[in-house]
């Protein structure tokens, strides 16, 4: 029976999954492998898991949280899980979901999120799975007075991807940071919907999300910002950015704002591009080969989607994991025997 | 001294409209050469058909540089063969540092030529070198490509970019355009350091003024997609004080 604890003593995990100087923990097949020192606790049914973040809660280390769909089930998978702050405290997560068998699956994931009053929340979600993966992600954030949300959404493989994210400024003040960025290519489907619902004034609310396309991948994007009447002074901003390095390649988006406020400032914007051809001929003019010169644009491109993460750990591995996966590299993992992915 | 490049009849288009109509030219290691002439006479075309740009279209004539034919070369096989083009309007790529972007650079070349890529340190030594060379503060490596840089600040780039690159043939491409004159002086005196016996430039300048500080041993009148008129430096000169009507009416 494999053991699936992480332990930095074993060479089980020597593939590029836990970051160091994280605490972490392992979610197989929807089960949490070890409750405890982390703070998780299962769910209710005992699938899933819930955490608190409290003042006591150690600030400044990130939790890991690893979800990995093994070679025990194929087939759906549904379970929920559920994160919450604490008034005045502060969390930083690291959300990835990666698997160990190369066989068709679909996992069914909630994730219920609530930042009470000035609490914080720096939230990474990296998915990596491989074609043959289903996952929906509904994701729902509720967030109070004065709190703040960074979230990070990196989608770097999966064959169909669908990430719904519903997020509500409860209280006067929040701010909400939503950067995303998927790179699709094969036959893969990502999509990507959000709905912003400013209820409260004098909220912040500002998405990026970006996208690289190749093959006869399809992604979509779809955004809306609520803007409720009693939501004075509210700021929103969206944007989503696709970049097509295929012509077969197809990038749906659709911003979208509905506002019964008078005195707000929102903006949305969409663009669908392909390479810059200029840029393309000054780096060949100085030796790199059209492949590394489409991958740096590429590379620049996806950068401002992570250029602020707060740790530079983080931003350095999801750096090279985006490389990897831009070049092709990453549907299979060689470093150990598992050929995780 | 060894013929590096050697142009026949060269001829090419652009949009289905002829611009180069028959251009003749051999340069030989060591050697300056600067290419004048009046606005459209065809001296960016020429430098970009020398670079591999795309949309420009050669319609007749050969291009053999070192005993290969340059025209069936991608641009990037230029660089690696020794082709540098210095262009009169650096592109800006914002996202990728500058440093980022010669490492790159310089780590294709010397892949090219089976030398394993440079350690982080090896690089930064050669950079600061050759930044030394055009007087750029090594603040600057951190920046994106030419995004937010001066005229002058994006010429001194040009330049930083040729002394890493080591080229055997610069095609110098209105370089002195968009620059005072300190900025002239420092880019030129670049240029002079980088000379050397092995290797050659091709100074493309509307103006005299260049040329006082890089010294052609040939220069050469482009008018209407032809050399019209070959000579010395002297011949440099005569056309800042008489202009080019005069050598157009002879040529007519």
């Amino acid at each position: 029976m494999v053991n699936y604890i992480y332990t930095p003593q074993s060479d089980y995990f020597k593939c590029r999954v836990p970051l160091r100087e994280t605490l972490q923990a392992f979610v197989v097949d929807g089960t949490l492998q070890q409750e405890g020192s982390t703070g998780l606790k299962k769910g209710k049914s005992g699938k899933g898991y819930e955490i608190s973040f409290g003042k006591d809660s150690p600030s400044g280390k990130i939790l890991q949280i690893i979800s990995i769909r093994s070679h025990n089930t194929d087939g759906t998978l549904e379970y929920g899980n559920s994160i919450s702050v604490e008034e005045n405290s502060e969390a930083s997560l690291l959300l990835c979901s990666h698997t160990f068998t190369m066989n068709g699956f679909q996992t069914k994931e909630k994730l219920d999120i609530n930042i009470s009053q000035c609490g914080r929340l720096n939230l990474v979600i990296m998915q990596n799975e491989h074609d043959r993966s289903h996952h929906n992600t509904s994701i729902n954030i509720e967030i109070g007075r004065d709190a703040i949300c960074k979230l990070h959404l990196v989608t770097l493989h999966g064959g169909k991807i669908d990430n719904k994210i519903n997020i509500s400024l409860n209280g006067k003040g929040g701010e909400c940071n939503l950067h995303g960025l998927y790179l699709a290519g094969g036959n893969q489907e990502i999509s990507n919907c959000v709905n912003i619902y400013h209820n409260a004034g004098e909220c912040k609310s500002n998405q990026l999300f970006k996208g690289i396309l190749d093959g006869n991948a399809v992604t979509r994007f779809s955004g809306t910002i609520y803007v409720e009447k009693d939501a004075q002074k509210t700021e929103a901003y969206q944007a989503n950015n696709n970049l097509l390095s295929s012509d077969n390649a197809t990038a749906y988006t659709k911003p979208h704002l509905e506002i019964y406020a008078d005195d707000v400032k929102c903006s949305h914007g969409a663009t669908v591009g392909s390479l810059d051809e200029d840029e393309l001929f000054y780096m060949r003019s100085r030796g790199i080969s059209l492949e590394e010169a489409k991958l740096l644009q590429q590379q620049a491109f996806a950068n401002a989607t992570i250029e602020d993460l707060a740790n530079p750990e983080l931003r350095e591995r999801l750096t090279s994991l985006i490389e990897s996966r831009l070049r092709g590299e990453f549907s299979e993992c060689q470093n150990c025997d598992r050929h995780c992915c | 001294m060894a013929n590096l490049i050697d142009i026949k009849d060269l001829h090419a288009s652009v949009n289905d409209r002829e611009i180069l109509k028959g251009i003749n030219l051999t340069v030989n290691e060591g050697e300056v050469h600067a290419i004048m002439g009046p606005n459209g006479s065809g001296k960016s075309t020429l430098s970009a058909v020398l670079a591999g740009k795309e949309n420009y279209t050669v319609t007749g004539g050969s291009v053999t540089y070192m005993g290969k034919n340059l025209l069936e070369m991608q641009p990037e096989e230029r660089s690696w063969a020794g082709i540098f083009l210095g262009f009169q309007y650096p592109v800006e790529i914002p996202g990728v540092t500058n440093v980022n972007f010669m490492k790159t650079a310089v780590n294709q070349h010397r892949k090219h030529n089976g030398l394993p890529p440079l350690s982080a340190a090896e690089y930064l030594k050669l950079m600061r070198e050759k930044l030394a060379v055009v007087e750029m503060d090594p603040a600057f490596s951190s920046r994106g490509v030419n995004v937010g840089f001066s005229g002058g600040e994006k010429k001194r780039n040009e330049i930083f970019q040729m002394a890493m690159l080591d080229p055997r043939l610069a095609i110098l491409d209105e370089t002195d355009s968009g620059l005072d004159v300190d900025a002239l002086r420092i880019v030129a005196n670049g240029v002079n350091k980088l000379k050397k016996s092995t290797n050659a430039t091709i100074v493309i300048t509307h103006y005299q003024r260049l040329l006082d500080y890089i010294v052609p041993d040939i220069v050469h009148v482009l008018y209407k997609g032809r050399i019209i008129k070959s000579a010395g430096k002297e011949l440099a000169m005569e056309v800042e004080k008489r202009g080019y009507d005069w050598l157009i009416n002879d040529n007519q």
